[in-house]
C-alpha cells in the first residue's frame, strides 16, 4: 500500500566539499514517533560526526538506509509520515503517477511503495545487472518507464550524477564518466562474496571495516606527506613563567568565566602572536603563488574517545582573542567536538594547527601538517627537568624547571629552516617571558 | 503397345569384335562382376556380424547392367550411378577396400562417414554421389550434360533409375529438359521389375517405361538386363550417339531383383517361381558360360581369376578394417565450402 | 557515379560477372528472348548468346537439379526462379542434394538460385511470399537479402564467387521503386555483414529486405518525438551478423524485429531467442517482433495492407518498446 505524504529524511550535506555521509545510528525505529527537531540519527563525514534532526513531528515510517550504510549526500535515508496525515493512512490509496522528472538529485515526485506489488518493482535484466554492479539502491532511482519502472536510461542517469557529484570532492579523486558513455559506467567498489573473503582470512586475523572517518583521517595523511615537504624543529622552553601565571589565573578563570585554563591555551595565544611576525607559517602554497592571511584560523586537533579518530576543529580569527578568549573557544571546541555537535564551519578553513599529545607524556613528535596549511605544531608534555641556568654572577648552576618542547613540522617547499626557527625562537620568547598585559 | 526396340541376344565372338571388345577387355569386365558380387556377398556377412550400420543395398542380378554400361563409359564421361550399380563404381575403379571402409563408415570411405552405404562416388571419376530420394540426381545428371554441352565437350552424362523412382516428377523434368535441349545424356533404367514390394503394374501402366522416351522427343531402347555384352552394345552405341550430338538415349535394362529390397527385407511378397526362373538367368553365370564358350575360359583360368578377387577382397576388407572411425569433434566441420579448390572441387 | 534503380543494379552486376567469368551462366523461364520476367535480363541473350543465357521449361526441379549438375562440373549458374512462392516446387532438390552435397561427398555446389519475393502490389497467396525462413534452418545453404540497389550488386558478386548454393531473394517490390547511387566497377559486398542503415540510442530495429525503407521511415516519424532509432539492415540471413546485432541491443537495451515474412517461426524468431540466449542482462524490455500475420497473403488492397508490416505498425511497436 502506498500513502501518498511522506516527508523524505535525506543526507545533509555537511560541509561544502562533503559528497557522503554515513549512518552511524539510529536514533529512533520504524513506527516511533518524532518530533520535529529532535535528534533522528547520527551521521559521519569525512569531516564531522554530527546529528541530523527530524524535519517533522510525525511518524518514522521507514528506514530506507541502515546503519553502516554509505550514501551520497542528498539520497533519501528514511520516510516520515507527518502527524496529519497519519491519522489518514488507513485505506486504499492510488498508485502514484509515474512522471517523475529525471533532474535534480532525489525522486522527490514519485513515492516509495511500502512493499512489492507496485509496478515500479519491477526489475528489467539489464536494470537489474547494472545495479547489482554498480551497488545501487533501485528503490531510490527516479522511474520514468512503465508503471514507473526504473529503466537503463534512468538507472544510468541516476549513475552519473552520483559520480559526477563524487567527482567534484578533492577527497575523492575520482574519474567522471565519458560524455556519451551510458554502457560502461566507471569502476565500482567490489562486492567481496562470503566465500571470498572466507578464502583470504588467515586464521588470527579479524577483519573490520575501517569507518568513514579513518578513511578520510588515511588519505589525508597520505596526502599530506605527498604534497608538502616535511620537516620538523624541536624547542624546548622553560614554562616557569607559564606555570606561575596561570596557577594564578586558574580559579579565576574557572570561577569567573566557567573556562578551565589549560597549557595548550598559553602556547595557542603565543604562537598567534608569533605568527603575525611569521606570515608565511600561516600561509598556504596555491600552485606557485604563496597565500598570507591578516588572520589566524587556528586548528585545535581533539583526538576522540575510543580511538576512534581526531577531529580538527578551528577558531577563527583567533588573532583577535586574548587568553582567556582562545581559552573559552578551545574548550568549547573540544566539548563539541567530542559530543559530534560541531558545525561544518567550525572544522574548515584553519590556517595553522596545534596539536596536543603532550597530555600522554610523549616528549618529542613529527607531526604531520594538515592540509593546506604550511605547518603545525606539536606541544609535548611538561616535564620538570634539571636545566642548567645561569646565576646572576654568570656561574652555572642546576635547576630543576618546568620543560616543554615544542615540535614544529613545516613545508620546506615554502619555509625554509632558519625561518622556521626563527619564528620558534620568538615563540618560545613568547611564552618564557609571557607579557600579561599584552596577552 | 511397346514401341521400344527389343535388342537381339549377342552372339558369336565375331560380332563381339566388332564391338571393339578383345579377350582381356572381356575377361575384365567378368572379374568386375566377380569383384562386385563378392563385395556385396562379404557386406551381407559384415553386416550381420554387426560391422556395417544402418542398412545394407544390394544390385544382386544387376552386375551385367552396371557393368556393362560402365564399361562403355569413357574416363571423361560421369554420371550418377545409384545403390544397384555397385559395379559402376567397380568397374570405374573405386578401390574396394574403400568401398568396404565406407560401408563400415569409416574415414577411408569416399564419404568420409558422413553418409553410408552406396551413397559414394569419386569425383575425379566423374561421378557424383546418388541421395535416398529418388531420382534426384536425374536432373543434376542433366546438369552434366548441359555444362558440357555449354563448353562443347565431346562428354557423356550417364543418369541411373530404377523402376520406382520413374514415376516422380523428377524424372519427368529431367528427361523433358535434356530432350528439348538434345543434351549429351544417357538414361539408364535398371527395371529390376519390383520397387521395394510393388511390382510393375502398380508402379507404371505403360507396356515399359522405355516407352516414355518417345514422350520426350528421343529413343527408347529395352535390353536384356542379364546380357552383359547386349547392354555393353547399347550403351556403346547411345553414348556415342549422345556424343556426337544426336541427343539422349532411354535404356532400360530389364533384370530382376534377386534379394529383397534392402539386407533387412526378405522379399516374401516376390512369388518363388520368379526367383527360381531368374537365378538360372545369373548375369555372372550367363557371361561365365559364354566365356568358356566363345573365349576358352577353363576352369583352371576360371579358378584363378575367383581366387585372385577373394584374396583381393579380403585383403580389402581387412585394410578397411584398419580404418579409423570419424572424430565426433569434426562434427560441424564442412557445412560449407571455403573454396572450389578444396579437394574434390571440381573447379575446371 | 551512375544512379541506378535495385533492379538495374542486379542487371548490372549480373552482366558485370558474365563477362568476367565465362563459367557464369543464366538460366530460368523466359530469361532469354523475353528478358526475363521483370527484365532484368534484356540483352543478355543477344550478347551472351543461347548457352550462356538458357530459356528452360516450366521445370524448377530441372532448374535447380541441372543448375547444381552443372555447378559440380565447375561452371557457375544464376539460375533464376520466376517467383519466389515456386521456390517450393524445388524445395526438394535444393534441401535434399545441393545443399548437403559438400558436407557428405566433399563437392561444393556454387550455384546462385536468384528468387523475386515479396509483396505490396496485390500479387495474391502465389506472387508475394517471402520464404526465405525454412531455407535458414537447412544447413548447407546461404540465403542473401538486400535492401538498397548497392548491396544488390555487390551482393550478386559475393554471391557468384560462394562455392555454396546461395538463395539471392531480391525484393520485386523494390526493383525499380528504389534508386541509388551505385559504383560503376565491381565490387563485393560480405556476407554475414550488417550494415546500419540510420544510427540511434534508445531502440534497436533488425530488419532486411522492403522493410528497411519501412522501418526507416518509422524512425523518422519518433525522431520528431525525440526518440533515437537504430535500424540494422543485415543483408543476409546466413550467415546472419549476431555480433552487429548483440552490439546494438547492449547499446539500445531494447530490440524489435521487423520483418515481412509471417510471424511464426519467420526469421525474427531465431534472432529472437538468440538474442534473449546471449543478451539478456542487456535487456530492458521484452524482445517485440513486428510481421505478417500467420496467413496466406490476400490479393485484395485493404487485407493486403493489413497484412504487410506498415510503417504506422512500426512506429507505434516502437513507441511502445520505448516507453516500457
Amino acid at each position: 500500500m502506498v500513502a501518498q505524504t511522506h516527508i523524505e529524511v535525506v543526507m545533509p550535506q555537511m560541509g561544502v566539499s562533503v559528497s557522503e555521509g554515513t549512518i552511524v545510528k539510529w536514533l529512533k525505529s520504524e513506527g516511533e514517533a518524532t518530533k520535529a527537531d529532535e535528534p533522528l540519527l547520527e551521521i559521519s563525514t569525512d569531516k564531522v560526526d554530527t546529528e541530523v534532526p527530524s524535519p517533522a513531528d510525525g511518524i518514522l515510517d521507514r528506514i530506507v538506509k541502515l546503519e553502516g550504510e554509505t550514501v551520497p549526500v542528498g539520497t533519501t535515508i528514511a520516510l516520515i509520515t507527518p502527524t496529519d496525515a497519519a491519522a489518514g493512512k488507513s485505506g486504499l490509496l492510488p498508485e502514484p503517477a509515474s512522471a517523475a522528472s529525471s533532474a535534480g538529485t532525489q525522486a522527490a515526485a514519485v513515492s516509495v511503495p511500502n512493499g512489492p506489488g507496485g509496478g515500479r518493482t519491477f526489475v528489467s535484466p539489464v536494470v537489474a545487472r547494472i545495479a547489482a554492479e554498480q551497488s545501487v539502491d533501485l528503490s531510490l532511482v527516479p522511474g520514468s518507464g512503465r508503471g514507473g519502472r526504473v529503466t537503463k536510461k534512468d538507472l544510468l542517469d541516476h549513475i552519473e550524477r552520483t559520480v559526477s557529484a563524487a567527482a567534484e570532492t578533492e577527497s575523492q579523486p575520482q574519474a567522471a564518466p565519458a560524455p556519451g558513455a551510458r554502457s560502461q559506467p566507471s569502476s565500482a567498489p567490489h562486492f567481496e562474496t562470503p566465500g571470498e573473503r572466507q578464502e583470504r582470512e588467515t586464521p588470527g586475523e579479524r577483519y573490520e571495516r575501517m569507518s568513514q572517518m579513518r578513511l578520510g583521517i588515511a588519505e589525508h595523511m597520505r596526502r599530506s606527506l605527498d604534497t608538502a615537504a616535511h620537516a620538523t624543529t624541536v624547542f624546548e622552553v622553560d614554562m616557569s613563567r607559564v606555570v606561575e601565571i596561570r596557577t594564578r589565573l586558574k580559579p579565576e578563570y574557572l570561577g569567573t568565566h566557567g573556562v578551565r585554563l589549560t597549557y595548550l591555551s598559553f602556547v595557542a595565544r603565543a604562537t598567534v602572536e608569533a605568527l603575525r611576525n611569521w606570515p608565511w607559517l600561516n600561509g598556504e602554497v596555491r600552485g606557485e603563488e604563496v597565500v598570507t592571511r591578516g588572520f589566524v584560523n587556528l586548528s585545535i586537533a581533539v583526538a576522540l574517545d575510543e580511538s576512534k579518530g581526531l577531529i580538527v576543529p578551528v577558531i577563527r580569527n583567533a588573532e583577535g582573542l586574548n587568553l582567556l578568549g582562545i581559552a573559552r573557544a578551545i574548550q568549547d571546541l573540544s566539548e563539541r567536538a567530542r559530543a559530534k555537535r560541531l558545525i561544518p564551519d567550525e572544522v574548515q578553513g584553519g590556517t595553522f594547527t596545534i596539536t596536543n599529545p603532550g597530555g600522554y607524556g610523549s616528549i618529542i613528535g613529527t607531526p604531520i601538517i594538515n592540509q593546506p596549511q604550511v605547518a603545525i605544531l606539536d606541544v609535548e608534555a611538561l616535564v620538570k627537568r634539571p636545566v642548567v641556568i645561569s646565576d646572576a654572577n654568570g656561574a652555572d648552576a642546576i635547576a630543576v624547571r618546568p620543560m616543554m618542547n615544542l615540535c614544529l613540522s613545516f613545508d620546506h617547499r615554502l619555509i625554509d629552516g632558519a625561518y622556521a626557527v626563527q619564528f620558534m625562537a620568538e615563540l618560545r620568547a613568547n611564552l618564557q617571558n609571557w607579557n600579561e598585559e599584552r596577552y | 503397345m511397346a514401341i521400344a526396340r527389343d535388342t537381339e541376344p549377342l552372339g558369336s565372338s565375331f560380332e563381339i569384335g566388332e564391338l571393339g571388345l578383345g579377350r582381356a577387355e572381356l575377361l575384365g569386365m567378368y572379374r568386375n562382376m566377380l569383384i562386385t558380387r563378392g563385395i556385396e556377398e562379404r557386406g551381407h556377412i559384415l553386416y550381420k556380424q554387426g560391422k556395417i550400420p544402418g542398412s545394407f543395398f544390394t544390385g544382386r542380378g544387376n552386375e551385367a547392367a552396371s557393368v556393362g554400361v560402365a564399361t562403355a563409359m569413357r574416363p571423361e564421361d560421369g554420371g550418377t550411378p545409384l545403390h544397384r550399380d555397385m559395379g559402376v563404381h567397380v568397374t570405374r575403379g573405386v578401390e574396394p577396400w574403400r568401398i568396404f571402409a565406407q560401408y563400415m563408415g569409416r574415414v577411408d570411405g569416399p564419404a568420409r562417414g558422413r553418409d553410408g552405404n552406396v551413397h559414394l562416388a569419386l569425383v575425379e571419376q566423374n561421378l557424383i554421389a546418388m541421395v535416398s530420394h529418388l531420382p534426384a540426381m536425374m536432373p543434376v545428371a542433366v546438369g552434366l550434360g548441359l555444362a558440357f554441352r555449354i563448353r562443347n565437350e565431346p562428354r557423356v552424362s550417364v543418369c541411373w533409375y530404377g523402376d520406382g523412382a520413374a514415376a516422380r516428377g523428377d524424372a519427368h523434368e529431367a528427361m523433358n529438359f535434356a530432350g528439348v535441349r538434345r543434351l549429351p545424356v544417357v538414361f539408364v533404367c535398371d527395371n529390376n521389375q519390383y520397387a521395394y514390394s510393388t511390382p510393375p503394374q502398380f508402379e507404371y501402366a505403360c507396356a515399359n517405361l522405355a516407352d516414355r522416351a518417345a514422350g520426350y522427343g528421343f529413343e527408347g531402347i529395352v535390353v536384356d538386363g542379364t546380357d552383359i555384352l547386349a547392354v555393353y552394345e547399347q550403351a556403346k552405341r547411345a553414348i556415342e550417339k549422345a556424343r556426337e550430338g544426336g541427343g539422349p538415349t532411354l535404356i532400360e535394362c530389364v533384370t530382376f531383383r534377386m534379394e529383397g529390397h534392402a539386407v533387412h527385407d526378405d522379399a516374401f511378397y516376390v512369388p518363388s517361381e520368379l526367383f527360381q526362373e531368374w537365378s538360372k538367368r545369373d548375369p555372372i553365370g550367363r557371361f561365365g558360360l559364354w566365356l568358356s564358350e566363345h573365349a576358352q575360359l577353363d576352369e583352371t583360368e576360371q579358378s584363378e581369376i575367383e581366387n585372385e578377387v577373394k584374396a583381393l577382397l579380403s585383403e580389402a576388407q581387412q585394410r578397411a578394417e584398419a580404418s579409423p572411425m570419424p572424430d565426433p569433434a569434426e562434427l560441424e566441420q564442412g557445412v560449407y565450402a571455403e573454396s572450389t579448390e578444396a579437394p574434390g572441387g571440381t573447379d575446371a | 557515379m551512375p544512379e541506378m534503380t535495385y533492379l538495374q543494379a542486379i542487371s548490372d552486376g549480373l552482366r558485370q560477372e558474365m563477362r568476367r567469368d565465362e563459367r557464369v551462366f543464366v538460366m530460368g523461364e523466359d530469361v532469354g528472348v523475353y528478358g526475363g520476367a521483370f527484365k532484368v535480363t534484356v540483352g543478355f541473350l543477344e550478347e551472351f548468346g543461347p548457352w550462356r543465357v538458357i530459356d528452360a521449361p516450366l521445370s524448377e526441379i530441372a532448374i535447380a537439379g541441372s543448375a547444381t549438375g552443372a555447378a559440380l562440373m565447375g561452371l557457375r549458374p544464376v539460375a533464376e526462379l520466376q517467383f519466389a512462392d515456386f521456390v517450393s516446387c524445388a524445395w526438394d532438390h535444393l534441401v535434399t542434394v545441393a545443399a548437403k552435397q559438400y558436407y557428405r561427398a566433399g563437392t561444393p555446389v556454387p550455384l546462385v538460385l536468384r528468387l523475386p519475393s515479396g509483396g505490396g502490389f496485390s500479387g495474391g497467396p502465389f506472387h508475394s511470399q517471402s520464404p526465405e525462413s525454412s531455407f535458414t534452418h537447412i544447413p548447407g545453404l546461404k540465403i542473401v537479402c538486400p535492401a538498397t540497389p548497392r548491396d544488390a550488386k555487390g551482393l550478386l558478386a559475393t554471391a557468384v564467387e560462394d562455392p555454396n548454393p546461395v538463395l539471392y531473394f531480391e525484393h520485386k517490390h523494390l526493383y525499380r521503386r528504389i534508386k541509388a547511387d551505385v559504383p560503376e566497377e565491381r565490387y563485393t559486398v560480405p556476407f554475414g555483414k550488417a550494415r546500419v542503415h540510420h544510427a540511434g540510442d534508445d531502440v534497436t530495429v533488425v530488419t532486411w529486405g522492403a522493410m528497411v525503407y519501412t522501418a526507416a521511415e518509422a524512425a523518422g516519424e519518433l525522431r520528431g518525438e525525440g526518440i533515437s532509432v537504430e535500424i540494422l539492415d543485415l543483408r543476409t540471413l546466413q550467415p546472419w551478423d549476431k555480433q552487429a546485432v548483440l552490439e546494438s541491443v547492449a547499446k539500445t537495451s531494447k530490440l524489435l524485429i521487423l520483418h515481412e515474412d509471417t510471424r511464426t517461426s519467420g526469421f525474427g524468431a531465431e534472432i529472437a531467442a538468440q538474442v534473449a540466449e546471449d543478451a539478456f542482462e542487456h535487456l530492458d524490455a521484452p524482445i517485440k517482433r513486428v510481421a505478417a500475420p500467420d496467413t496466406p497473403i490476400p490479393f485484395s488492397p485493404p487485407l493486403e495492407k493489413a497484412f504487410i508490416p506498415q510503417v504506422d505498425d512500426v512506429a507505434s511497436a516502437l513507441r511502445e518498446l520505448v516507453a516500457y
